[in-house]
């Protein structure tokens, strides 16, 4: 039995894994309960939060729904398939029990399936980071702020993520983002959606590969479509940046920009970047990106996120168009 | 688009550039440290091709097709010339990008 071969054997703690930053924000189940109206009112937090997940609701047609999982089938899904830990539902549910307060995204578990619970705690317990950035426990505010100001989710040191500090690459640094941040929302749509596209054969073929030290697989994009059902983009929001002067280019580089001045104290010389919400994820994919695993010699998931088709531009009222857009 | 450019034009130019960058570059998964070991290999095909069309594609960045570079590889530099330079400088210091010669086979 390698040392992998179990979540009972081997903890986060045992392999040695940093914990994310400190200090970290309250998770919602330490924020003292408080009419909603009060904490909307009182906290821009709140309000930003409220604000990004109306503007989501309304220019991104979504609203919370329920995935139905396919338990039996993520009953059968073997994580050593995806170069992770066999996993128990017993031992997946010891394990988020164990890591819940240093690692905060594992809180979205509870609303999961017992089978799903099982997928995420495996995916937790590899070097991968699409749970952290791209399931439901990410908010549409924080996603919005990705985007805009390349502020990382997973980054639970206020200050560090206020300045764009990186918390997953290993010795920090600037967290990037491309033109979209996204997720899926709904935690067992999440796991379903890695469970299935680690069996799809782009995903086995780039997995698979004879493993070099200092190669990496291609990406590969599969349809939403074939990884959840019909309605599967339906669980899938996301943030676009705004472009400027009709171009994405120039917004991204825009963006660079402010980010440095503000890492760097100085007042930005150029626009704040704005972001709006993805109209729609019909028709659109589910990207996995890879990495080797050096001690293990073999390649993971890197991370895993929803893209919309390209063309789908965000829903813009007219005060928001940049100059030059069409 | 619902697939990468490589994937659709396996033989369009700079279809090696392009995957390559994609694969170590974009945003989320960066690591263009493990690219700067790669670029050291000399045993792998796939890296030379690479270094060719960065090559050419500096000469004249007009040869790219469309914005498939900036769409795939999602850069924060503005425009492909500046990322092909970022890149190459990044990569292969102060080596002349105009170098005559073949590439190494």
């Amino acid at each position: 039995m390698s040392a992998r071969d179990s979540l009972e054997m081997e903890t986060r703690e045992t392999r040695d894994i940093p914990a994310p930053d400190v200090p970290r924000e309250q998770t919602p189940a330490e924020i003292p309960e408080q009419p909603l109206r009060g904490r909307v009112l009182d906290d821009p937090n709140s309000r930003a939060e409220a604000s990004a997940e109306s503007r989501q609701r309304v220019d991104g047609d979504w609203k919370p729904r329920r995935f139905e999982p396919p338990r039996a089938e993520l009953a059968r899904f073997a994580p050593e398939r995806a170069g992770l830990p066999a996993t128990s539902v017993d031992s997946a549910a010891q394990y988020v029990a164990e890591h819940r307060d240093s690692r905060p995204w594992l809180a979205v578990a509870d609303t999961a399936s017992p089978e799903g619970r099982r997928v995420l705690a495996a995916m937790d317990s590899g070097d991968g980071h699409g749970h952290i950035r791209h399931e439901g426990w990410v908010t549409e505010e924080a996603n919005r702020r990705r985007v805009a100001c390349r502020e990382d989710p997973a980054q639970l040191d206020p200050e560090k993520r206020s300045l764009g500090v990186d918390a997953v690459r290993q010795n920090g640094g600037p967290h990037r983002c491309g033109s979209t941040a996204s997720r899926i929302a709904d935690p067992d749509a999440f796991v379903t959606a890695f469970a299935r596209g680690v069996e799809h054969p782009k995903v086995r073929e780039a997995l698979n590969m004879p493993f070099d030290p200092d190669l990496a697989p291609r990406a590969v994009k599969v349809p939403i479509a074939d990884l959840l059902d019909p309605e599967g983009h339906r669980y899938c929001t996301g943030w676009r940046l705004q472009p400027v002067d009709g171009s994405m280019n120039a917004a991204r580089k825009n963006r660079d920009s402010w980010n440095a001045a503000r890492a760097e104290g100085r007042k930005p010389d150029v626009p704040e970047p704005k972001a709006s919400p993805v109209r729609t994820f019909e028709g659109g994919v589910i990207t996995f990106m890879f990495s080797r695993n050096e001690i293990e010699k073999r390649y993971e998931v890197a991370t895993m996120y929803p893209e919309p088709l390209p063309g789908v531009h965000p829903k813009m009222t007219s005060s928001e168009f940049p100059r030059g857009e069409v | 688009m619902t697939s990468f450019y490589w994937e659709r034009h396996p033989d369009g130019p700079f279809a090696t550039l392009i995957a390559v960058a994609t694969t170590y570059l974009h945003p989320e998964n960066y690591d263009i440290d493990a690219l700067k070991r790669l670029v050291k290999r000399q045993d792998v095909q796939e890296i030379q091709v690479f270094k060719s069309e960065l090559r050419e594609a500096l000469i004249d960045p007009s040869r790219l097709p469309g914005d498939e570079l900036s769409e795939s590889v999602e850069y924060d530099d503005g425009s492909d010339e500046a990322f092909l330079r970022r890149l190459w400088h990044d990569l292969y210091g102060d080596e002349s990008p105009e170098a005559t010669g073949a590439p190494p086979a």
